[in-house]
């Protein structure tokens, strides 16, 4: 069986325990109304998670996902307090702040060549920092939530037949990115930039387009999750997202994305989301003190992370030893 | 046949100011596998990557099919024809097979990559070399000799006509070097020409047309295959000049003086040293001999405790070790590593600091705090005893020049009751004043008693340096030489497995 079957298997594995476990503690759990609650939840991460999953093929990493979300969100509430605009034109210019917000991650990491790690967490100061030049005060001075009470807008937040649209949204990006991840040059070049830069660059690659364009995809999901929350809240506030960028990133990690490059898959990053808002939902239902969650969280975290290290040295192990079976076939 | 494919002409070449290539000559002939060799820093990678486009030469021309090519860059080189193998492969592994040959060229319709065509097109060339792979296999599932294989359908892809190999078989195992000896065999049929470079005498015998060999930037000589003679060719590479010189005869004061290191059957975890066992005499210079790759490295690893041994035993003065560094350190051992800029010292810190950290155990201390004083102290005596120039102990060790950062790193181990030195490639990159003073430490260290373990790739520097030269190959030890009677080329006949090991020959 392939290295990355197994890890799949794995990683729905986990899925499939926990949902039996809080099952079997709340009767509730396993109801239509709870599964499409998770999902819910799920899906801002896992629309994230998305161009974070790119990013970390890359060998990258992206901290500023959730400043990101309050920058894109607080230039929405500008344009909803201060202009006359419709609704649709805001939205685009709110994923045009993502975009941005992408471009220049990129450009910092691929053309100033700053380490990811450093770079993302410089420009998650700077989002933040921009979100609350920007934000909307009081007579008082005041920062306050922005209220944004389009009735269109309100509807994004909503559902149709049962279904929350930002569960369709979801779901539409984990199709499309994992079209664009496996059957796109876009997609086979993350790979190649992630597992061996130098082989990438000989083959003709270019690799500051393909990082710059993968946070750039980071971006556009970070400010698609900007609306749908913001839909959801019908507000906005300079401390939107703050921690979120933990989510997208936890997501991946449990999906099997590795974070020194090169494997994983948007599937993975689904059923890594979906993980992460079961969880949350199961504490939240037990009426467990929620504090345990970011334990519990984190725990998983270096479980998955510990597990995989070990895993990649079994499996350069056994590819040695076929190595050597294969030339004793020959 | 004869047609040349590939020609350089008059290639020079120097950097800031040093030549490294002279008035070169190199001619590849459609269909032929044309070796080249040299011994390192002959000038065979230079001449590699000016063909390949990676340096530009400083004079001289390049034919390409009978045409004068201007190559800027590898993939101007690529589109010429020619496909560098890499010596580290540059496969993605979690890509498949197909992915992998047509990475960056995939076909497509309408931007979405058209897998059907691309496995088709991968099974197309697969067949017409007959590799033993299938298109859709991710890479990672593939050992290291058939990922190797799928980087050379990778550059055949490209329609090469014309491959670099360098050193293909260097992590390959005998087996899987055989059945690239077949394909290479079977490209050369196609009429693909291969220039194939490689430190092993016997692959170069057993594969190649012609061998052009270089000798310190210069052509030295092309021979056609019958002429291609063991003996001759590594007194090609070595020149006359210096060679029958037998290293002084360097009698060692007592010979069956008592024995220090007792090394028994070690094996380390990795398998590139295979049931080594020898043994070291007080005031012994002992030389290890062999080519890149042969175990050498692993061995003295094994023995100071830096790579955990897998089995065998390590003996000093008849108290058996649990080698690892701190504990070797404390027994007497002594280090100098190969990598002297990556692990020999702290190139941010002065001398003293550099040698304090090896010895603030034994350097005296204010209660629980480091004493400047006493440090200073530790750090001019080590100054003296090595004569560094400029003797500033505060001075960056990053700073200064190779021939002084060794003499740091030798001076840190002195001022210590050394036991066993054991020093990996000690005058690489160093300058001739420096080397002598490098040979006089050690020879003063081995009178005073202690074991020198000397592992060197130079042959003079072996010769003249050691009372004993263990030659290894593959992993073990095949050869003792006594020091009055050994020549370069016998040490490099036994480490290329020329003589006493018949059967490996090929």
């Amino acid at each position: 069986m392939k290295q990355t079957t197994i890890r799949r298997l794995i990683s729905l594995g986990m899925l499939i325990v926990l949902v039996a476990m809080f099952s079997a503690l709340s009767s509730y759990y396993l109801s239509a109304g709870n599964l499409l609650e998770i999902v819910r939840d799920a899906a801002v991460a896992g629309i994230i998670g998305v161009g974070v999953t790119y990013v970390i093929i890359t060998a990258g990493i992206d901290l500023s996902t959730g400043s990101c979300m309050a920058l894109v969100g607080m230039a929405m509430a500008n344009i909803y307090k201060y202009t006359l605009l419709p609704i649709w034109l805001m939205l685009i210019i709110g994923i045009l702040v993502g975009l941005l917000a992408g471009l220049f991650n990129g450009f910092v990491v691929a053309k100033l060549h700053l380490p990811e790690f450093i770079a993302t967490l410089a420009t998650m100061g700077i989002f933040r920092a921009l979100t609350y030049t920007i934000a909307i005060r009081d007579a008082g001075g005041v920062i306050t939530s922005q209220p944004m009470t389009y009735s269109t807008f309100a509807r994004l937040g909503g559902s149709i037949g049962g279904i929350h649209i930002v569960s369709i949204v979801f779901i539409i990006f984990v199709i499309v990115g994992q079209i664009v991840l496996k059957k796109t040059r876009f997609g086979t070049n993350l790979y190649a930039v992630g597992a061996n830069p130098k082989a990438a660059e000989l083959s003709g690659i270019n690799i500051a387009r393909t990082r710059i364009m993968a946070y750039m995809v980071v971006g556009f999901c970070a400010a698609v999750g900007a609306i749908f929350t913001t839909a959801r809240l019908q507000s906005t506030t300079a401390l939107l997202g703050s921690g979120f960028e933990f989510n997208p990133i936890a997501a991946a990690v449990v999906g099997g994305v590795s974070l020194s490059g090169g494997y994983g898959d948007i599937i993975g990053t689904f059923i890594g989301a979906l993980f992460m808002a079961a969880l949350d939902n199961g504490v939240l239902k037990l009426h467990m003190n929620t504090a345990y969650q970011y334990v519990i969280k984190g725990a998983i975290i270096i479980l998955v992370v510990m597990f995989d290290a070990w895993y990649n040295k079994r499996m350069e192990k056994l590819a040695q030893e076929r190595s050597a079976k294969e030339a004793v076939n020959e | 046949m004869s047609e040349t494919i590939l020609e350089a002409r008059n290639i020079y070449k120097s950097f800031s100011g040093v030549p490294v290539l002279q008035d070169v000559r190199f001619e590849v002939k459609r269909g032929e596998v044309h070796a080249l060799m040299g011994e390192n820093g002959a000038g065979k990678s230079t001449l590699i990557k000016i063909i390949t486009g990676v340096y530009t030469k400083d004079s001289g021309s390049i034919l390409w099919e009978g045409k004068e090519v201007q190559i800027n860059n590898y993939n101007e080189c690529q589109k010429l024809g020619m496909a560098c193998i890499y010596q580290e492969l540059s496969v993605i592994p979690s890509l498949t097979v197909a992915q992998n040959v047509f990475l960056g060229r995939e076909p497509r319709k309408l931007g979405i990559i058209d897998h059907k065509k691309m496995n088709e097109m991968t099974k197309e060339l697969i067949d017409q070399y007959d590799f033993p792979l299938d298109p859709t296999t991710p890479v990672a599932n593939l050992g290291i000799g058939l990922r190797q294989l799928v980087e050379i359908l990778k550059g055949l892809s490209c329609n090469s006509r014309l491959l670099i190999m360098d050193e293909p078989t260097a992590s390959l195992s005998g087996k899987e070097a055989e059945s690239l000896f077949g394909i290479i065999r079977s490209l050369r049929e196609k009429g693909v020409s291969i220039i194939y470079i490689s430190h092993r005498l016997e692959e170069v015998y057993a594969l190649s047309d012609r061998l052009t060999i270089l000798r310190d930037g210069k052509n030295a000589a092309v021979l056609e295959h019958d002429e291609i003679e063991p003996k001759k060719v590594i007194q090609t590479m070595i020149g006359k000049v210096v060679d029958e010189s037998a290293g002084s005869s360097k009698e060692m004061k007592s010979n069956d003086n008592e024995v220090v290191l007792d090394v028994k059957d070690i094996c380390d975890e990795l398998g590139m040293v295979k049931n080594v066992s020898f043994q070291a005499h007080k005031g012994e210079i002992l030389g290890f001999g062999g080519l890149i790759g042969a175990g050498r490295t692993e061995l003295v690893r094994a023995i100071y405790g830096i790579d955990r041994m897998k089995s065998g035993t390590v003996t000093l003065n008849g108290e058996k070790l649990d080698p690892s560094p701190k504990r070797s350190i404390k027994a007497g051992f002594g280090f100098v590593p190969e990598d002297r800029r990556g692990q020999g010292f702290i190139p941010l810190l002065s001398t003293v600091k550099n040698v304090a950290l090896t010895n603030y155990d034994i350097i005296p201390k204010n209660g629980p705090a480091i004493s400047d004083a006493a440090e200073l102290e530790s750090g001019k005596k080590a100054i003296q005893q090595i004569d560094i120039r400029p003797s500033d102990p505060q001075k960056q060790v990053g700073l200064m020049s190779g021939g002084n950062q060794q003499k740091v790193v030798l001076g840190k181990w002195l001022m210590r009751d050394l036991k066993v030195l054991i020093v990996d490639e000690p005058t690489a990159g160093i300058d001739v004043g420096a080397k002598a003073e490098i040979y006089r430490i050690l020879e003063d260290l081995a009178q005073s008693g202690v074991v020198v373990i000397l592992v060197s790739s130079d042959l003079q520097e072996l010769i003249r340096v050691s009372h004993r030269i263990l030659v290894m190959r593959k992993g073990s030890i095949i050869k003792e030489f006594k020091s009055g009677v050994v020549t370069q080329s016998m040490v490099l006949e036994a480490a290329s497995g020329i003589i006493d090991d018949k059967e490996e020959a090929v």
